[in-house]
């Protein structure tokens, strides 16, 4: 009996002294650390739940990867994003030769940045590994081929392109998640995808880029497709059919935008394409360079 | 000494291992971390080192590591909170590590509003230099969660270097 009430009071004291974890303080939530390396997921992150949710046909959709012809510094930190998520796609779909082909274009694409010197030995892995059919090694070696021209990005004083890298990264990933959902017969695969404030998030720090970015008709697209992205990320109560246009929207807003980075200069589009409800209805789901996935 | 005054202390000296077990679910115990002398002293790179090496054990169950980490330096009752972005049907393990072999870290996962999660625990034994912690959840909704690393007990006035790093499948 006294045993069991020493072991009572130890229970007890244990508490007091640490303490099971209690809910955050406003404080708290209001300090914590947004990381870009953490915070942000890798595209590998979003096709993963989404292998979980629909089992895409990831062979059809590998695209051909070319980086654009450019000199804006700003478009060809967007175009490392799509061409890294470019790279997970064709790891899921098990496409050797592609992943080496997106990785000579991030080369090409880095040395246009001028962030090139640390990144070849990161290129000579891709190709081993895609040689030995290595898929964990690729995607692991893709994201930190990201991460390192992020790195120099920063080493150079230019941070500001890594939020742009970034965005693209998971503007593609949207893109491809989203045609992948509509492919399919109904639209329950889509509740991984809904990521309304990681959209506000990269919306904001857009929005906090000096002026000389901002003024990028691509930077201010892509600015102007997340905010519209979360709003519509955001939308409840949806019926099957509303829920499916909410998404054959979204899809049509990221493909418009991953298509206006990845033009070359001289041959852009419209980097927000006008999507009407009636030609939203009429036509299939638009993409710039995914075909939505039939299942 | 009272009784009372006996009981005091045994709790104080048990209270650790109390904690301890609780955070214990030896679900994968990294057990190829190997002895890793540090020659350099505790810097944020060892603690790193840890971190990966703790976390590889999960890679064995089909994780993959993000290639990140959040480099912290905790004071015992001050935690500290990463925003991240985590997606339904996936699975994740946060660890946290730290090149002090007589610290004590916890790793917990909050949802957006800041509510605990329930999930997994694992707890380095100590039987190492440097300490570990993780925290395991498969979230049933998308969207922003924290993950706060809290120093529950170290001899150091100062702050431990720390590191966090994360895996998912």
């Amino acid at each position: 009996m006294l045993k069991g009430r020493y072991l009572a009071i130890l229970a007890f004291m244990a508490v007091c002294v640490h303490g099971a974890p209690v809910t955050m303080t406003a404080a708290q939530k209001e300090s914590a650390v947004f990381l870009d390396a953490l915070s942000v997921p890798s595209p590998g992150e979003v096709f993963s739940a989404l292998n979980r949710s629909c089992r895409p046909n990831w062979a059809t959709l590998v695209t051909t990867a070319t980086a654009p012809v450019t000199t804006e510094r700003a478009q060809l930190a967007l175009a490392v994003g799509v061409l890294a998520a470019d790279g997970y796609i064709a790891v899921e779909a098990k496409e050797g030769q592609q992943v080496k082909n997106v990785g000579r274009e991030i080369m090409n694409v880095a040395k246009s940045l001028g962030v090139s010197q640390s990144l070849m030995g990161r290129g000579n892995s891709l190709i081993e590994f895609a040689d030995n059919n290595d898929w964990d090694a690729l995607a692991d070696e893709l994201e930190a081929t990201e991460n390192e021209v992020k790195s120099t990005m920063v080493g150079q004083k230019d941070r500001d392109l890594v939020t742009l890298t970034s965005s693209a990264a998971w503007l593609r990933g949207l893109e491809v998640a989203t045609g992948v959902v509509l492919g399919s017969e109904d639209v329950r695969g889509a509740s991984p995808l809904k990521q309304p404030e990681l959209a506000r998030r990269l919306y904001s720090q857009l929005e906090l880029l000096p002026d000389r970015l901002k003024g990028s008709h691509l930077v201010s697209g892509v600015g102007q497709v997340l905010e519209e992205v979360a709003t519509l990320l955001e939308t409840t109560g949806l019926s099957k059919d509303q829920e499916r246009e909410n998404l054959r929207r979204i899809h049509e807003k990221a493909a418009g935008i991953v298509q206006s980075i990845m033009a070359s200069a001289g041959s852009q589009s419209s980097p927000t394409p006008a999507i009407t409800p009636e030609a939203s209805k009429e036509k299939p789901p638009a993409s710039a360079s995914t075909p939505v996935s039939k299942p | 000494m009272t009784t009372n005054g006996s009981l005091l202390l045994l709790a104080m000296i048990l209270s650790p291992m109390l904690v301890g077990a609780a955070d214990t679910n030896q679900l994968l115990p990294p057990k190829q971390a190997a002895d890793h002398p540090n020659p350099s002293g505790p810097v944020p790179t060892e603690a790193r080192r840890i971190a990966l090496q703790t976390a590889g054990a999960f890679v064995n169950d089909g994780f993959r590591i993000r290639d990140g980490e959040w480099p912290i330096s905790l004071s015992p009752g001050k935690p500290v909170f990463l925003e991240v972005t985590l997606f339904a049907g996936n699975s994740y393990w946060f660890v946290a590590s730290s090149v002090d072999p007589v610290s004590r870290l916890r790793v917990t996962v909050y949802d957006s509003i800041g509510t605990p999660q329930k999930g997994e625990q694992w707890k380095d034994g100590g039987e190492r230099s440097g300490d570990s912690a993780a925290a395991g959840v498969a979230p049933e909704r998308s969207g922003k969660y924290y993950v706060g690393v809290e120093l529950l007990e170290s001899p150091r006035s100062g702050g431990v270097d720390c590191c966090l790093v994360y895996a998912y499948k």
